[in-house]
């Protein structure tokens, strides 16, 4: 009687499974593992466009490809890197964690949640296919211009181009989405008692990022529907010869682009407090004075676009106030950085591997500031605009703090969400080559921008090349590092020594109150049975 | 409501000043965007403070419903009332509570199929004909 009464029992607690429960699920923590695997894939997807670019690099003259395939590869990496992996990461980190956080049973808007997911796999096709399509002499290959789209070059290139703009406007939808429903959720569904000031920072990292897209997304998207419609409709915005205005369009564009930059980080300086403060045993430093800086970034960073084309032309007192607008980011950004490093102040520190990388993460995005300030001046940026070392510089912020400090937020939090330990000293492994391996890929780059070699260019000087070479090597060892952060994380979820609850004996904070990994439905209340 | 003004004030605001500036169409994605915005906080705002319970009391078993305007209320006899869970066709299943022809459905929006199964569970040990 009991077996019989068991047996039924686990029978029906099976949840939907099969290819159905991903495509119509509606649990924060499944959106977010869709959007955690989305952003692995598409890592490796931008990884491997660019290592080919890098061997392209290796030596000066043409090798592997056309110069045109070339220019499609920098500008798909660069679309790939940000919109589809970066963003998602950081997005699949909101939906598993916020709720769990802020103690909430789910994201506020559950069935919007699954339609921001599932529009992201039909922008990346869109983004990527053109390269297909070309190969069966359909279109002449993806988007050319870079990332950034500028006017003219858009407005005349092919197929591609229009691929992308859809893509940008899904990807928009899909971030707006993301967007209402973080800010929904924060403002709704907090526990009883968590006022915004005790909210984690993580949610404040995320519900400023939410505010800056809803800020800029419309811009953006108008932008290259203007595009479109110049190319297409006949209309003249960016034509200067129909009394339009090419500039403009980098205007519209950087109004987006230079916020973008922070949508994309804000959410990392949001958990990496946390996690510092978990591996030194104590609590975080300067909880205000961090929530205060978020805020002074956030506003700043929507009133100094203009600092990415001082060169193109602009009055002097505009170049006065971009430069002094920009440069003025640092002071709040210096409270951040203070704040991490008291926070590890006279800690009992360990260094597993969260923390390694959330150490090498303060150091490493440290220097793609500092390199920020040194292109806020004007004119040091006269030199500097359109060579290698903004290439380094954006990737000490982007690739360093950025998808490391995912990375340490992966380690972090992948026993809470697999219910397993992954395995230590891969971890550590993948840390010290991924450190390395960075720091030998764009160190190169810094003195090949000083020296004047220009970005995306196919082709370089004779001079350039031993610095190329480096560079490339060393990409090609980051590259293959990935592969263990893979293995480290599939092995991981597959199986492996059983997680504690609170996981890391500092740990602080709601999420370590749930078991490892949170059963389905976080939230333990049953309707009221009495 | 001021977090829904002001995001609406600022995103207009660019719009308008874009439009100035010769870029017009960034105005129409921000009034789209405003109005997903205001209708999103509008839409918890009523639903907010929905719920479903179930009271068992003594020897009756009361179902309460509250969709934004609309509340109900069912009292079945505790020890009358049958539970029954039907099979959907795309494989999720309904809980119903019903007694004396009547009908009463659970669960549909709050809870998913794993918790209505268990809540069926649970509700079986003590409804209808205890043994
Ligand atoms: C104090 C902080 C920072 C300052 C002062 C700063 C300044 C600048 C300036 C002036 C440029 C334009 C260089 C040029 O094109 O000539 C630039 C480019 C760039 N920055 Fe920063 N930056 C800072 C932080 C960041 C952060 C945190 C990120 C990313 C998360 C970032 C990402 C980028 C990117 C992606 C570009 C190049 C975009 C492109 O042209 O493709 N920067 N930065
Ligand atoms: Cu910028």
């Amino acid at each position: 009687m009991s077996y019989a009464s068991t047996a039924g029992h686990d029978e029906h607690h099976d949840h939907p499974t099969g290819i159905l429960r991903w495509l119509t699920t509606t649990n924060h923590k499944d959106i977010g593992t869709m959007y955690l695997i989305f952003s692995l894939i598409m890592f490796m997807v931008g990884g491997l466009m660019i290592l080919a670019v890098r061997v392209e690099l290796f030596q000066p003259g043409m090798q592997l490809m056309q110069p045109d395939f070339y220019n499609q590869l920098i500008g798909v990496h660069a679309l790939v890197m940000i919109f589809a992996a970066l963003m998602p990461a950081a997005t699949g980190f909101a939906n598993w964690m916020l709720p769990l956080q802020l103690g909430a049973p789910d994201m506020a808007l559950p069935r919007l949640n699954n339609w921001g997911f599932w529009l992201l796999p039909p922008a990346a096709i869109l983004l990527t296919l053109p390269f297909t399509l070309a190969l069966f002499g359909i279109g002449d290959g993806a988007i050319a211009t870079g990332w950034t789209f500028y006017a003219p070059l858009s407005v005349q290139g092919g197929i591609g181009v229009d691929f992308a703009i859809f893509a940008v406007h899904i990807l928009g939808i899909s971030s707006v989405m993301g967007s209402i429903n973080v800010i929904v959720t924060i403002f709704n569904m907090r526990a009883p008692g968590m006022t915004l000031m005790k909210m984690p920072m993580f949610a404040w990292g995320w519900l400023i990022t939410a505010f800056l897209l809803i800020a800029t997304i419309p811009v953006l998207a108008g932008a290259v529907t203007m595009l479109l419609t110049d190319r297409h409709f006949g209309t003249h915005f960016f034509n200067a010869a129909g009394g339009g205005d090419p500039i403009l369009f980098q205007h519209l564009f950087w109004f987006f682009g230079h916020p973008e930059v922070y949508i994309l980080l804000l959410p990392v300086w949001g958990f990496m407090p946390q996690i510092l403060q978990t591996f030194a045993r104590k609590p975080m430093y300067g909880y205000k004075a961090q929530v205060y800086s978020f805020w002074g970034i956030g506003i700043l960073s929507v009133v100094v676009w203009a600092h990415h084309f001082f060169t193109v032309g602009m009055p002097v007192p505009a170049l006065i106030y971009f430069m002094f607008s920009t440069m003025a980011i640092s002071v709040p950004l210096a409270v951040l950085f203070f704040c991490w490093i008291a926070t590890m102040w006279r800690g009992s520190m360990t260094f597993e591997t969260p923390m390694l990388f959330a150490v090498g993460w303060i150091i490493l995005f440290g220097i793609g500031g500092l390199t920020g300030l040194v292109l806020a001046d004007v004119a040091a940026d006269a030199q500097y605009h359109h060579t290698y070392f903004v290439v380094a510089h954006f990737h000490y912020t982007l690739f360093a703090g950025g998808i490391m400090g995912i990375m340490a937020g992966v380690y972090y939090w992948l026993p809470k969400m697999t219910g397993h330990m992954y395995n230590e000293n891969l971890g550590k492994l993948h840390f010290w080559l991924t450190a390395i391996s960075f720091n030998l890929t764009f160190i190169p780059q810094f003195f090949l921008g000083l020296a004047g070699m220009p970005r995306r260019i196919p082709d370089y000087a004779l001079q350039f090349a031993d610095f190329n070479a480096v560079s490339t090597v060393a990409a090609l060892v980051l590259g293959l590092s990935q592969l263990l952060f893979i293995y480290n994380i599939v092995s991981c979820a597959r199986g492996g020594k059983k997680a504690t609850d609170r996981v890391w004996e500092g740990s602080d904070g709601l999420e370590w109150t749930l078991p490892s990994p949170p059963p389905y439905h976080s939230f333990t209340e049953q309707p009221v049975i009495k | 409501m001021a977090v829904v003004a002001i995001t609406a004030a600022f995103s207009l605001l660019v719009g308008l000043g874009f439009s100035f500036a010769g870029a017009w169409l960034v105005l129409p994605f921000a009034g789209l965007e405003v109005l997903a915005i205001a209708y999103a906080f509008y839409y918890i705002h009523c639903h907010a403070g929905d719920y479903e319970s179930i009271t068992i009391e003594g020897d009756s078993l009361t179902i309460e419903k509250h969709d934004y305007k609309h509340d109900s209320r069912t009292v079945f006899n505790r020890y009358w009332a049958g539970v029954l869970v039907r099979e959907l066709p795309c494989g999720d299943h309904s809980l119903y509570l019903r007694s004396h022809g009547k009908e009463v459905e659970f669960g549909r929006h709050f809870m998913n199929d794993d918790q209505r199964l268990q809540l069926a569970e649970q509700l079986k040990k003590r409804v209808g004909v205890i043994t």
